[in-house]
């Protein structure tokens, strides 16, 4: 997990541990946002600033935050950043204000952001933890806009809101609904794993590390719990 | 304990400097987040007044204004004003924008939300662009859609009176039928308000139309633009009208007149087409006719099998000119055929005779249904023909 | 009687027609990662559907009496993720005493729930929205049991999938999504009725 190669930190997030395409994290802006590229850029973009402002805080006050409330103080800071980028986005971009809508304020419980803020950015100095919240972040955004790309150009016959002329007499218009989304997803993964020749740890069911609710539910115990669960 | 506490002040701390922060992005971002909105807000009244520099919310309820008016802003700089409207098409709803300057020009009109079917009125607005209250009415119909044309026209116009009314102006915004009623309700005091056309079966010369009140006091004569009042007693109420003494009559007239129900069945040519016939004491014929119109069910041709008939009723004089007009029932279009059933259009056969009776303004978009009631009449003439053939 | 078509209206469209996990895309992880089985299915949903409840009672009043009378809208994410925290783990400590019968059939899922993106969507929903207390009791009642119904259907597809024979490739989380596609396109069939049915 420690990495302190700051390049490779860089990278890890983009290619070798893409949140969306490899952890499979963040699925739920994933699927709502990439309707158009030019929103799951936005989103992207939005969640990455949430990612790095959240990163260099918490790793900051990772010597001060108490270790039984560090839950708490993760969520309060991911929370008050994420309101920060609404405002800001709100005022300054308020055409991508309403494409995303009420998921810009679901960053809040993006797995991703607090999944990081648990697994690297309070084991890290400030630095690699800024680099790891980069490159997570532009991971993300590729990814988002990978799909997004996908379901625009095919589904819509636009590529970023400029119509592609030649697409429109074919355009699949299930692409842009809901269950265009989960589909393309699926095949995006697949194709991946197809690419990587399963190299990349591709999840084949969700396990704790893979998920981020692992980090509010105090590591592994979450998989005993499952097993109890289970009987 | 003092691990809690120590726990605990961090984590206030940590709460106290976000909020902090967020107060801080707030106040920055608050004023330029409402200019966005009021920008955005504005944005679809300028697109009907495109070179309004602010709009300000007009309070409706300080005015008297046409009901179809849910809201209405005013121009800051006096340009004028912006009227948003919601009326009834061919589906319901129809919801209209309309700007209109100072001068009574409309400067555009968009429709904002609407069910209709055509989906024309869409870019219908921008054909009265530059066009005043005079030149409403000459604007091009959507082609199938009378129903949403008139229904735009007449919200286009709304927002002209709206406008004039805003501007300080009085205008009459009561609907036809409101007037009517008022009319009636002036003419005759003793009807309460509740009348009802009458079907006439006698020719009542120089009057257009008779309502009588339903609650038997009395009769309403329609001459010209006159409404004359009278009691049942034949008191013409009305002051400064010509000859009461031929309303007087009238009422007379109308009240006595007796009518005597033929049997059809004695007429073996007449049993397909005739409904019912009736004859009055003074030699005028009643008679109810089925036409082949459209029909509402399943657009089949004719429906003679299924019985969806135009039923008219007509009254006519023994030698064949009709007294009065009325749809019984039909079984057209909505939107379209239904219209027969409307008194702007079975009104024009009123007065006709069989040599001129097809010269009538035919219902656009349903020449079957035109054709159909045409047919109608044709064996209303026919039967008046035979059955004052057969007493001869 | 209007106010009651209204009220069914928005439970079933929360229900069928803008289903949480299918068409708005709220709860996902949890939907991929615990509908492995069918007694893990109806125990999350239930979970959910109780979480959502509890929270839209207490955070709907906050917003309406607290945060928008003292104009202090921008707290909105802070406080409800902060509450919707610590409600879950109230419940869960409750749960524990009262009835450890229905701890261990619910309490496992209640940790998930903290950052599960429906629970803190639906409150946000119903404040965008501007549902009335019932209104908004009503509608996350509809997304709990959205959820709930989404998870049972995918928990009886998974069971399937496990015994089906998939290209390596697609093993995994791949024909996971692409089932839960299909059943997304399935409650789209269900667009538009609702209204019309109680029109």
């Amino acid at each position: 997990m420690k990495n302190n190669n700051s390049l490779s930190v860089l990278t890890n997030g983009i290619l070798k541990e893409n949140p969306v395409l490899v952890l499979v994290l963040g699925t739920c802006p994933t699927l709502a946002t990439t309707t158009t590229v030019s929103g799951a850029i936005g989103m992207g973009l939005a969640a990455l600033v949430v990612l790095l402002c959240s990163n260099i805080f918490i790793s900051l006050l990772r010597k001060i935050i108490p270790e039984t409330m560090r839950i708490p103080c993760y969520i309060v800071i991911i929370a008050g950043f994420v309101t920060v980028v609404k405002m800001l986005v709100q005022a300054f971009f308020p055409g991508l204000y309403e494409v995303l809508g009420v998921y810009l304020d679901l960053i809040t419980v993006n797995c991703i952001i607090l999944g990081r803020a648990e697994m690297f950015a309070n084991k890290n100095t400030v630095v690699v933890s800024a680099l790891d919240g980069i490159g997570m972040g532009l991971g993300f955004t590729l990814a988002l806009g990978a799909m997004a790309t996908v379901r625009e150009v095919f589904g819509a016959a636009s590529f970023a809101g400029i119509a592609i002329p030649l697409l429109e007499e074919y355009k699949i218009e299930f692409l842009t609904k809901a269950p265009g989304g989960l589909l393309v997803y699926g095949l995006l993964i697949a194709l991946v794993y197809a690419l990587t020749k399963g190299c990349a740890p591709v999840k084949k069911s969700f396990s704790c590390s893979g998920c981020a609710n692992a980090s509010t539910c105090r590591m592994g115990e979450c998989a005993n719990r499952e097993k109890e669960g289970n009987n | 304990m003092k691990n809690s506490i120590k726990n605990l002040s961090v984590f206030v701390c940590i709460c106290t400097v976000m909020t902090l922060l967020l107060a801080l992005t707030n106040t920055v971002t608050a004023p330029i987040i409402l200019e966005n909105q009021n920008a955005s807000a504005n944005k679809a009244l300028l697109e009907v007044m495109p070179d309004g520099t602010g709009f300000e919310a007009v309070a409706l309820e300080d005015y008297t204004l046409p009901a179809t008016v849910t809201e209405a802003y005013r121009e800051t700089s006096g340009l004028g004003y912006v009227v948003k409207l919601a009326t009834a098409g061919y589906g319901p709803d129809m919801v209209i924008m309309c700007g209109v300057d100072s001068s009574g020009v409309v400067t555009g009109a968009v429709c904002l939300s609407s069910n209709e079917t055509l989906s024309k009125e869409k870019t219908y607005g921008e054909n009265f662009i530059n066009k005043d209250a005079a030149a409403i009415d000459a604007v091009d119909t959507i082609g199938g859609a009378t129903k949403t044309t008139a229904a735009y026209k007449n919200a286009v116009k709304d927002a002209l009176n709206t406008a004039i009314i805003l501007g300080g102006g009085s205008v009459d915004v009561r609907t036809e039928e409101q007037i009517l009623a008022d009319n009636l309700a002036a003419a005759l005091p003793q009807g309460e308000g509740e009348f009802e056309k009458t079907f006439l079966v006698e020719e009542l010369e120089n009057i257009d139309a008779v309502y009588y009140a339903e609650n038997e006091s009395g009769y309403v004569f329609v001459i010209g633009e006159q409404y004359v009042g009278a009691l049942a007693d034949g008191t013409v109420l009305t002051e400064d009208v010509e000859n009461a003494d031929a309303i007087t009559d009238a009422a007379a007239l109308i009240q006595s007149t007796v009518i005597e129900e033929i049997d059809i069945t004695a007429y073996p040519d007449l049993t397909k087409t005739v409904v019912s016939a009736k004859k009055t004491e003074t030699g005028n014929y009643i008679v109810e006719t089925k036409g082949a119109g459209y029909g509402i069910k399943g657009g089949n041709e004719y429906h003679p099998a299924s019985g969806e008939y135009i039923i008219v009723r007509v009254s006519m004089t023994a030698d064949g000119k009709i007294i009065d007009c009325l749809t019984v029932s039909e079984a057209e279009t909505d939107g379209l055929g239904d219209a027969c059933a409307s008194e702007s259009f079975y009104g024009q056969f009123v007065g006709k005779t069989e040599e001129n009776y097809t010269e009538i303004d035919a219902i656009s978009g349903a020449t079957m249904t035109t054709d159909g009631y045409k047919q109608a009449i044709e064996r209303a003439f026919a039967a008046v023909k035979t059955l004052s053939g057969g007493e001869a | 009687m209007e106010e009651l078509r209204l009220l069914i209206v928005i439970l079933l469209s929360a229900v069928f027609v803008d289903n949480y996990v299918l068409c708005r895309f709220l709860g996902i992880c949890p939907f991929l990662g615990v509908s492995k089985k069918l007694n893990q299915s109806v125990g999350m949903g239930v979970a959910v559907t109780l979480v959502m409840l509890i929270a839209t009672a207490v955070t709907w009043p906050i917003q309406c009496y607290v945060l928008d009378t003292l104009g202090l809208g921008y707290l909105q994410n802070i406080l409800f993720i902060l509450i919707i925290a610590t409600l879950v783990q109230m419940l869960e400590m409750l749960l524990k005493k009262l009835s450890p019968s229905l701890y261990k059939g619910l309490g496992v899922y209640l940790p998930l729930i903290t950052t599960n993106c429906a629970v803190l969507g639906v409150t946000i929903n119903n404040i965008i929205d501007g549902y009335s207390f019932v209104e908004s009791m009503v509608s996350s009642l509809g997304c709990g049991l959205g959820f709930l119904l989404a998870m049972v259907l995918f928990s009886g597809i998974r069971s399937r999938i496990n015994e089906a024979n998939i290209p390596t490739p697609f093993r995994g989380l791949a024909v996971t999504l692409i089932a839960a596609s299909f059943i997304s396109l399935a409650f789209m069939g269900f667009g538009g009725i609702i209204e019309n049915i109680f029109a």
